[in-house]
This record gives structure tokens, sequence and C-alpha cells, in this order.
């Protein structure tokens, strides 16, 4: 069964169509990277995905129903967990209180099902090896620690669907090694995970499978090899 | 003795009301200059309906009403609007309440005001008068520190903040806004009826931009977003306001030296905080 569906979503913003017929399933516990070359579209599918915008055709299921209409916040209390390009950490906050913010907006069942909150919280600061800043703000971390801060957070606060918009992106190279083994931890988990990404070594080494995105319109899909050594890519990337 | 009676009554229905508003406008960063609006419906809500069936629990339920339709109105403007339409749209509305309420003539008296605002009873007293608004005002304090530091709170600097981050983690930005105005609104219908029981006559001079640039200075003087800034602001100047009546003035002169003394405030508090105080909300 698979948890996500998008039919023949498209996407126009001032007569620019951004999105094209974008059709793909996703599958529970499926991994997923979405390539593509800048402005392709990806983050704008992400948007969609999220709820920031509606598609100007087509539906997205998820779960089975129909959730083309659903609100933001709604699609976060289904499950929805986005990790945004320029990072979704709260600055002027603590480390602590950007966690615990996360888990107050879940649903009340969910929350008690998640456990004790001051448990919650310190088990994130320490996923993200974070623990002993709690009480600083959270703009004062570097962009690496920032990104584990908000894989882990997205975690612990219970999401099925990871969207993950370039989590290397602004990361020191000692800090992506630490990044993936938090992705890696979401697969073990049986999460379901769509990454952006650029770095093609990166994905074919954590993806079942990868969607290729040029100017709004799915081009190619299958195994992270196969994609990587097909000449429609190189066609894609460099001309 | 009576000054100081008069200045705990005065921060008795003035504190909640700004510490209200410093939810909304500091914390919420929500560019909202209509709380006056607010305070103006529900004011004449109580007092036209008290005057007329001389029933004090009808007068508030109606003012609980009016404040509860203009405060959702309010919120939804805040949720369909940019901050700078907001500002402009809500000044728009104030103005457009107070033109109503001066030229409804037959329900509001207009510009005459309504003279002879009968007291509880038990409130006739001025001693009698302060212990119950303080009494108030310590209770709503004590809800509203609450509030500051609940996860309703944390909410609402998240979606100050960056509303997209914050909605992406299930944040209902329509909920929380409804509540921040709901809570302003009732502090409006409980500090209005405190304040014009207290000087027992309403009129729609009121409800001025004067007033609104009180609570707008207490929040930016005291720092926005700050319960105990705020708080302390509003303090040092409502005894700032009624201590200028001591300096021996013509009292043609005073309610200028008031003005002008208060622009400077307003004018040096804006200075300091120029770079914080409205930081454009994080669009990555
Ligand atoms: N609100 C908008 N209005 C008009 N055009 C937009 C809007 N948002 C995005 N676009 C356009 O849509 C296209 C796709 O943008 P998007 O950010 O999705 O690309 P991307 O694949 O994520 O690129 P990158 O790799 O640089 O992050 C771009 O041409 C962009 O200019
Ligand atoms: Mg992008």
């Amino acid at each position: 069964m698979s948890l996500l569906s998008l039919f023949s979503v498209s996407l126009t913003l001032n007569n620019h169509t951004i999105l094209n017929d974008v059709s793909f399933d996703v599958a529970q516990g499926e991994v997923i990277g979405l390539i593509g070359p800048n402005g392709s579209g990806k983050t704008t599918l992400f948007n969609l995905l999220s709820g920031f915008l509606k598609p100007t055709s087509g539906s997205i299921l998820f779960k089975d129903e129909n959730i083309t209409n659903v609100i933001p916040s709604k699609r976060a209390r289904l499950g929805f967990g986005r990790v945004f390009q320029h990072f979704g950490i709260f600055r002027d906050m603590t480390l602590e209180e950007n966690v615990r913010v996360a888990l107050e907006a879940l649903p009340r069942d969910k929350r008690k099902e998640l456990g004790n909150m001051d448990e919650l919280v310190d088990a994130t600061l320490d996923m993200a090896l974070l623990k002993p800043y709690a009480k600083k703000k959270a703009g004062s971390l570097s962009g690496g620690q920032m990104r584990l801060l908000e894989i882990a957070r997205t975690l612990t606060s219970g999401k099925e669907l990871f969207l993950l918009d370039e989590p290397t992106a602004g990361v020191s190279p000692k800090m992506t090694h630490q990044v993936a083994d938090m992705i890696s931890k979401l697969k073990q988990q049986g999460k379901t995970v769509l990454i952006i990404e650029h770095d093609l070594p990166f994905i074919a080494q954590i993806c079942d499978r990868v969607i290729v995105l040029d100017v709004g319109k799915v081009v190619l899909s299958g195994n992270p090899t196969e994609v990587r050594d097909s000449e429609e890519l190189k066609e894609i990337y460099f001309g | 003795m009576s000054f100081f009676l008069h200045i705990l009554i005065l921060i008795g229905y003035c504190l909640p009301i700004v510490l209200a508003f410093n939810l909304i406008f500091g914390k919420g960063k929500i560019l909202h200059f209509g709380p006056m609006g607010v305070s103006a419906a529900t004011s004449y809500a109580i007092f036209v309906v008290l005057m007329n069936t001389h029933s004090f629990l009808l007068a508030i339920l109606f003012g609980l009403l009016i404040s509860i339709l203009i405060s959702l109105f309010f919120s939804w403007l805040s949720l369909r609007l940019e901050q700078d339409s907001l500002g402009v749209m809500s000044l728009a509305v104030h103005l457009t309440i107070i033109v109503i309420i001066t030229n409804w003539t037959s329900v509001t008296c207009g510009a005459l005001g309504i003279p002879k605002i009968p007291r509880l009873s038990f409130m006739e007293s001025i001693e009698m008068f302060a212990l119950v608004t303080t009494i108030y005002c310590a209770i709503f304090l004590y809800f509203l520190y609450k509030v500051d530091k609940s996860s309703f709170g944390r909410k609402l600097e998240a979606l100050a903040e960056h509303s997209w981050h914050a909605k992406s983690l299930g944040i209902n930005r329509a909920y929380v806004h409804a509540i921040a105005f709901l809570i302003l609104g009732f502090a409006h219908v409980f500090g209005g009826f405190f304040a014009y029981t207290y000087l027992r006559f309403l009129n729609t001079h009121e409800f001025g931009f004067q007033s609104l640039i009180f609570i707008v200075m207490a929040v930016v003087a005291g720092k926005p977003g700050s319960f105990k800034g705020v708080t302390l602001a509003v303090i040092l100047l409502i005894l700032l306001k009624e201590g200028i009546r001591f300096i021996p003035l013509a009292p043609g002169i005073l309610g200028p030296v008031r003005l002008i003394t208060f622009g400077i405030i307003l004018f040096v508090a804006v200075w300091i905080r120029r770079d914080t105080l409205f930081p454009q909300e994080r669009l990555v």
C-alpha cells in the first residue's frame, strides 16, 4: 500500500508553470531521493506536499485520504514532518524550547502516546548531540547543529513522512556524516523519507529510489545506480 | 493617600489591558493598532446596557459578547492581511467604531457621552474600589503570566518568528490568533467596566489616539514581549502621567505638556529599539 500518492499534480503561478503533471507513489518505509537542477521545482513540490501551496490541478493522497485541500498545520498533525532548506529552527528560542514547541503542537492523544515531555526533550537534544546547550538560543548554533536538531525534533515528535530539503546544504563536511547517520536512523525505524539533494553519492548511498525533476516534470525515476549512470541525467545536468 | 489609591486603581485596570496587548503586539509581533476600537465598542456595549437595564450582570455579559465578536473580527483580519495592511486596516476599524458611536446618538448619546454611571454598591468608596481592582489585576496578571510561559506563548512566538516553520510543526495559526485576541478583548471588558464606573462618565474622547499611543508606548518602552519590562513600564508611565499634575502649571498647558512628554518618551523608546522592534518575519 502506498503511503503517499500524487496524481498528475500541476502548479501554475503568475502564468508560469512550475510543476507539470507530476505523479508518483511513495510506499511506507521507502527512502526516495528527489534530484534535479536548480529551479526545477523540488522545493515547490515540498511546499505543495506540506500544504503551503495548492496545486492548480491534480490531487494528493495520504493514507488513501485526499489531502489536497488540507491546511499545513493539519497535515503536520497527520504525520508530515518538514525539514527546511534554510533551517526551520526558531533562532530566538532556546534549544529546549525549540523541541518543546514541536511536541506541544501535536494532537493531545499523540503526545500522550509519545511519553513524558521532559524526557523526550532530553532524548531529542541527546540525539542531536546538543544536550549541553539546552538553555542556549538556537541562533547561536552552526548550520550542521541546526540541521541535526531539526531532524531529531521531527523524529521524536513522531512524524511518519519526512520531507528533507537539502539536509546537507550549509553543513560542514564533518557534520555531513552525522546528518547521514541521522537519516539512516530514520530508515532503520521504518520511517518514510523524501530527500532533496544535490550530492549524488550521498543519495546513492541512502536511497531506495531516485526521482529526477527537470523544469517541473518527472523525467526519470528508478534505483540510484541506474539513474546515476543514465545518459539522460548527464543530459539534464550538463546539457 | 487618595492619590495612592487613585494610582492603584489606574494600574489595576490598565495593566491587564497593556499586558494582553503585549501578547499580541510584543510576543506575537502582530501589528494590531485597533485595541482602542475594541475598548470603545465593549465599553459602550456595557454602559448602554447598564444605563437601560440597571443590571450589572446583563451589562457585563453583553460586553463580553461584543468583545468576542470584535476580537474574532480583528483576529480574522490578522490572518488575511499582511502586517503593514493590518496596521492601516486596524486603525481604520478603530476610527470607524468611533464614528459609529459618535453618530449613533439615540443609543450612545454621541459626543455628550454617558454621565452618572453608577458603581457596584460595594465599590462606592475609593478604598473598596482600589481593593477590588487590585485583586482583579492580580488575578488577571497571574493568568497572563501563566499564558506567557505556557505552550500557547511558545506557539505565538514561533508563529511570529516564522509562520511556515511553525505551521509545519502542527501549530494552527487561526486558533492561536483567536485566543490571543480574545484575551485582549476580555481585558478590555473588565478594564472598561472598572475604568468608567470609577470615572462615572464615558465619552468617546477616552478612545482617541492618545490612549492608543499610551498602550503602544508602554509595550515598546518596556521591551515588546517582556512580561516584567512591560509591567514596569506601565507602572512608571502611570506615575509619570498622574504625577505631572503636581507640577504647578496652568490647566491649559497641562494637557500639551503631558502629550509632549509622552511623545518624547515614545520617540526615544522607538529609537533605542529601532533594530529589534519589528524585525521582518524571516522568509527563509
Ligand atoms: N511563489 C512563487 N511565485 C513564482 N515563482 C516561483 C514561486 N516559488 C518558486 N517559484 C519558481 O519556481 C521555480 C522552482 O523553484 P524551486 O525553489 O522549487 O526550485 P528548486 O528545485 O528547489 O531549486 P534549488 O535547487 O535551487 O533549491 C523557480 O523558477 C522559482 O523561481
Ligand atoms: Mg530548493
